[in-house]
């Protein structure tokens, strides 16, 4: 049998913030980004990587938090929805969601950020084929599919002016 | 403020919107109480079991459980809830009606904990026969799925029908019709999918309960606690927190009961959050067995509709009755049909209990009826959408002769869809078009208490109990109390989902809240306006028929004043508010076969152009046009959302959604990866929505509910498309590329639709 | 989630002596968006995860050596898309890595984790098969390299013994012009597992070589040296002869909850015919 300790300490960046935690080692990072570090912008939904709900980025990638043990994120950096807005100040993403009417019951509106600014910061200039791609990892039950699309390109569109 | 504004008919940013992009908004699971325990269901792996025993012992050993509760450890008889029968236990009694009905509930200190010790509880168990099709459940000798003793005085007692719903006008037997359409169609169970699962959290508060739940109906929440537990109304608070989706799913109470007594026995707050796996097992739709015998006379006159329609509910009622009763009634369609004989059966089965759904039980018979109609036009020689056009009933018609007269001038939403789409313009070679109408009873009886709270600054708290669940009721209520009392929207807070705050509301479904609630603040914000009225002819010292009050203004034989000039005025140093009260009451009408006429209809015109890989069976929706008549859009973008999401909702049950059973009557594609729904990939290349706006509804400023019709008719409109692109016919859903693929080895010989 | 010990190796030898101890109580994570999921629904129950991500010796990158490209053990599919040398020389393998489920999984997901995942219905087996990948191992005995035909077994069962682990997958450089491509079947156009997978090269020289998977225990190579396949001018019929001779390994279950046998079966023909017409087109393109 195995002496291992079921809980280890990590460290990581959230939201540009270092944190060093204890965490269990059959955690998620979704579960200790939720219950341990009292984020809980990242969402709950089908813990098989299939919805997107708690798409966060680690290391500039959009992952499925649910999918990935917390003690993997060990070093990283992490980003989450609570780290788009600057001094409460909304970001263009943020801001075109509400604009666009992206936003209804918006559950899943977190994950979709995130995948969203994760396509936006490795292509400047999706098309509505890019977003559709990008976006294929984030169910919508609301089926806002038109407008979080529209949103992206209004994004991409009002930062390339900036 | 928006950039868009924010009147009657603009579109600012949605109201809570900020809190949701910046991931702050709480639902229900991220609701975090000091102390609480995890909760998890223990159930069996088959769907009827008998229950020989029951050992909790490994489960107890577990470090951190502090529960293990059976229907043993609760008031015997267990308490039984539903909403139309009350058929459901807190918790299953001696026996295991479905896959996925708990048996026990653990509650422990960590979420693992629970988990782990759920996993440990040993169940002894029987399997029993089951029934899991509408032909199974009705077959002669088929197992009972619920106890008779549960059905006293009912004749149907000794069946699983539980209910049979007859509707009709006319003599169908006598009526005459040149072309005789009969057929049978099949909808499948689906499930909701909202993308925030169910969470229950239930805490002991002084002499009372406090539980938090994502629940559409906080307050018919609170009057089944309360006969549960034996308590007061005034010491059952239900917290609702707007829930992440609801579409139907989460009207009625689930396991807050349990999760009640998880919380009383062991002196803690307790929450249970489902898994989506677990929402599977709690809510879905009813699937369907529909024959339709539609008569019609040579020039394309529908002399008459008989339609059977065998609704498949679950184990227990919860509101599938209604459903298949409300869902069935207008089911011959927007149209003036001399001769209409609907039987609709509320039919048991040892499956996941059904409940409301977005469409209530309308999207399962017009999928057949309107199908009907199309293979009727194709027979006929006439085009679809002129057999449509005429028999559609003009404003005013009884075309339900007990019912509400036809309250829009529909002809001009389906000419609109036409138009849209270009129904006459050549379809592309290899393309097909479809058009399907669909039509739904708004609510019957509704109950809407609200109060308005002018400030002393000029602001507003408005007090409503509907459920904000996407569809954006807390934008237009706040709307309705900024135009009518002058104040920024931003400056208009509408506080929910609290029955210790908020006052009394009915519930929240059948795209009620703008029309029903939205008229309640309407009132009280028109009490708030009497009140500002008597203010201003006090302070100014006229005569209160001199004065009147509107549009956020103060109306004086010489000036007009905005709101918050004369409220400071009349308050005067002391301060205060003006405090206004609602009421929109819609009472019920005992003669009516629903209980009450519909407050309006609910009516839209889908059309569709595909193609099909004639190859795989694969369908490409190139384009799909929804058009509905919204009375007036309060809120345009909002109107938008709805109609669009409705619309791929359909969609997915159209093309992709359906659960799949085992022999043993479990659920094999429980959970995201092989239960599909639409993603961003799967939308049609081109989606159009568009309203027709003619301010003939009974909501404020003429508005109408308007989030279910898009999904009506989204079934009937893409097989049609999907049968003039390729001859193939199909009356099951859903149009898989599988389904689809046979149905094109199976088509008869390409007969060519000719249109005189 | 049931609970696990979790090991860190920071070399290949610790790794392999962790896996070796374990034996079938250890799983090696990698991406984990198989294992994950597996941990959670108790589909697997392992006393040791071993993550695989701090190892040394294992790169996840792509490099070129001797007349092969080499995907690290590490290498994630998104990764695999984006590399030139992936999309000029084995394009199939590209198409296949990007509809591995979403980007949020193509941003986590291994190649290596994908084939010793052993799913019938692993995107990439079937390009790894067509272009005779090797897979480069580690363990107790040293190294040993398996073609990818010897290395896929069954579902769930790989050729991988006590102790080892996948470093490395090679892919030798085409000697020969071809072309090739790579499609499946879904229940819908979003993410999905599919229905069938297929593969299918075509060489100057007129050989075929195609795979196909999930319709069977595994994903199964084959192929044709007649040159019909191959031949912008052969029949239709000719072709689809030919086809139907290449899928008689196919065993689809019927008990899939995604197609029915009658249809996986029809699927093949279809889609072999279209990735054909792809390979050649991009053959003759060059």
């Amino acid at each position: 049998m195995t002496t291992m300790p079921s809980s280890l300490p990590i460290e990581l960046t959230v939201n540009g913030r270092r944190r060093s935690i204890e965490v269990e080692v059959n955690h998620t990072l979704l579960d200790v980004l939720r219950d341990d570090l009292g984020l809980a912008g990242t969402k709950e939904c089908c813990d098989v990587g299939e919805c997107g709900a708690c798409t966060v980025e680690v290391d500039g990638r959009a992952v499925n938090s649910c999918l990935m043990l917390a003690v993997e994120a060990d070093g990283a950096a992490v980003t989450t929805v609570e780290g788009l807005a600057t001094d409460g100040r909304l970001s263009l993403l943020q801001d075109e969601f509400l604009a666009k009417g992206a936003v209804q019951c918006g559950f899943c509106i977190p994950g979709q950020l995130m995948a969203a600014h994760a396509l936006l910061a490795g292509n400047a200039h999706p098309s509505v084929a890019d977003v559709h791609e990008a976006l294929a990892g984030n169910l919508c039950r609301c089926a806002g599919y038109e407008q979080i699309t529209e949103a992206v390109l209004a994004a991409a569109a009002a930062e390339a002016e900036r | 403020m928006s950039s868009h504004g924010s009147g009657i008919g603009a579109s600012p940013k949605r109201v809570g919107g900020y809190d949701r992009v910046t991931g702050q908004h709480a639902y229900v699971a991220d609701v975090r109480l000091a102390d609480a325990l995890h909760a998890k269901l223990v159930t069996v792996p088959v769907a009827r079991a008998r229950i020989i025993a029951i050992d909790t012992s490994a489960a107890l050993a577990v470090p951190g459980v502090r529960c293990v509760l059976t229907a043993a450890d609760l008031p015997q008889p267990v308490p039984r809830f539903g909403p139309q029968h009350e058929d459901r236990p807190v918790i299953a009694v001696g026996e295991t009606k479905y896959h996925g009905d708990p048996v026990a509930a653990v509650a422990a200190e960590t979420k693992d904990a629970a988990e782990e010790a759920a996993g440990l509880v040993r169940i002894e168990y029987e399997e029993l026969p089951a029934v899991f099709t509408v032909a199974a459940a009705l077959a002669p000798d088929a197992p009972l799925v619920q106890d008779p003793v549960l059905r006293p005085g009912d004749p149907l007692a000794s069946t699983n029908v539980f209910n049979q719903h007859l509707v009709g006008w006319g003599d169908v037997e006598a009526a005459e019709a040149d072309l005789v359409v009969e057929h049978d169609y099949s909808f499948p169970m689906v499930t909701h999918f909202a993308i925030e699962p169910h969470g229950f959290i239930a805490a002991p508060d002084g002499d009372g309960i406090a539980v938090w739940s994502s629940i559409q109906h906080p307050n018919w929440l609170q009057k089944v606690l309360a006969r549960i537990l034996g308590l007061p109304l005034s010491k059952v608070r239900v917290r609702a927190p707007d829930p992440g989706g609801g579409f139907g799913g989460k009207q009625h109470a689930k396991y807050e009961p349990l999760v009640a007594f998880l919380a009383l026995r062991t002196g803690r707050p307790v929450r249970l959050v489902l898994t989506l796996d677990e929402t599977f097992q709690a809510v879905r739709r009813a699937a369907a067995a529909i024959h339709v015998r539609t008569g019609l006379r040579s020039d394309g006159r529908i002399a008459f509709q008989d339609i059977r329609a065998d609704y498949l509910v679950g184990a227990y009622v919860d509101i599938a009755d209604r459903v298949v009763n409300k869902g069935s009634y207008p089911g011959a369609g927007p149209y003036g049909i001399p001769a209409v004989r609907i039987v609709a059966r509320t039919v048991l089965s040892h499956t996941v209990p059904s409940t409301a759904f977005r469409g209530f039980g309308n999207p399962q018979v017009n999928w057949a009826v309107e199908s009907n109609l199309d293979d009727a036009a194709r027979q006929l020689g006439l085009d679809p959408l002129e057999l449509r056009l005429r028999n559609l009933a003009h404003r005013g018609d009884a075309f339900i002769p007990f019912d509400t007269h036809a309250d829009g001038d529909w002809e001009q939403t389906v000419r609109r869809a036409a138009e849209l789409i270009g129904w006459d313009s050549p379809v592309p070679p290899g393309h097909g078009r479809g058009i399907a109408l669909g039509i739904k009873s708004g609510p019957t009886t509704g109950l809407s208490y609200s109060t308005v709270r002018l400030l002393a600054d000029g602001s507003v708290i408005v007090y409503a109990g509907t459920s904000d669940m996407g569809q954006g009721a807390r934008t237009v209520l706040a709307q309705i109390a900024a135009q009518e009392l002058g104040a920024p929207l931003d400056w208009v807070t509408v506080v929910m989902g609290d029955t210790a705050v908020v006052p009394y509301d009915q519930q929240t479904s059948a795209s009620r809240s703008t029309v029903l609630m939205g008229n309640s603040v309407l009132r009280a914000c028109r009490d708030v306006q009497r009140q500002l009225a008597e203010m201003a002819a006090r302070v100014h010292g006229v005569a209160l028929e001199q004065v009147s009050v509107a549009d956020g203004f103060v109306r004086l034989p010489d000036r007009e004043l905005p709101i918050v000039e004369v409220l400071k005025a009349g308050l005067g140093r002391l301060g205060g508010e003006v405090i206004g009260n609602g009421v929109m009451r819609k009472e019920m009408e005992p003669e009516h076969p629903l209980g009450g006429s519909a407050a309006f209809f609910e009516f839209n015109c889908t059309a569709v152009e595909v193609t099909v890989d004639e190859g795989t069976g694969e369908i490409t929706i190139v384009r799909h046009v929804t058009v509905s008549d919204v009375g007036r859009a309060i809120n345009p973008l909002q109107v938008r959302m709805q109609d669009e999401g409705a619309a791929i909702m359909g969609l997915g049950h159209t093309l992709m959604e359906h659960y799949i059973f085992d022999e043993a009557g479990r659920i094999r594609n429980l959970g995201a990866i092989d239960y599909r729904v639409p993603t961003s990939l799967d939308l049609p290349v081109r989606l159009e929505s568009a309203i027709v706006e003619n301010a003939d509804g009974p909501g404020p400023y003429g508005s109408k509910g308007m989030s279910e019709g898009a999904l009506l008719c989204v079934a009937p409109a893409v097989a049609a498309a999907v049968r003039d692109a390729t001859g193939a016919v199909i009356r099951d859903l859903p149009l898989s590329p599988e389904r689809v693929w046979h149905a094109l080895q199976e088509r008869p010989a390409r007969v060519p639709l000719e249109v005189p | 989630m049931q609970t696990f010990a979790y090991e860190r190796p920071t070399t290949l030898a610790e790794a392999v002596a962790l896996l070796e101890r374990h034996g079938p109580d250890a799983r090696p994570l990698a991406g984990g968006t198989d294992l994950v999921i597996g941990l959670r629904d108790r589909s697997v129950s392992p006393a040791v995860v071993v993550d695989l991500k701090r190892v040394a010796e294992l790169c996840s990158d792509i490099r070129a050596a001797d007349g092969c490209l080499v995907i690290g053990a590490r290498t994630v599919m998104t990764d695999v898309i984006a590399d030139e040398r992936v999309r000029r020389h084995f394009p199939a393998l590209a198409e296949a890595a990007n509809v591995v489920g979403s980007i949020q999984i193509r941003n986590r997901a291994t190649v290596a984790g994908n084939i010793c995942n052993g799913s019938p219905a692993a995107d990439t087996t079937p390009p790894l098969l067509v272009y005779g990948a090797v897979v480069v191992v580690a363990g107790p005995a040293g190294s040993r390299r398996i073609p990818i035909d010897d290395f896929v077994v069954g579902p769930g069962v790989t050729d991988l013994r006590r102790g080892e682990l996948v470093t490395a997958i090679e892919l030798p450089l085409p000697t020969a012009h071809q072309g090739s491509a790579y499609t499946r079947l879904t229940r819908r156009r979003g993410t999905d597992l599919a229905s069938v997978t297929l593969c299918v090269s075509v060489d100057e020289a007129g050989v075929t070589r195609l795979a196909y998977g999930s319709v069977g225990p595994r994903a199964f190579l084959v192929t044709d040296e007649s040159g019909v396949l191959a031949d912008p001018a052969a029949s239709a019929e000719a072709k689809a002869t030919v086809l139907d001779g290449l899928f008689a390994a196919a065993s689809p279950s019927p008990r899939s909850l995604r197609a029915g046998p009658e249809y996986r079966r029809a699927m093949l023909r279809v889609l072999g015919a279209r990735a054909l017409q792809t390979a050649v087109e991009r053959l003759a393109k060059g």
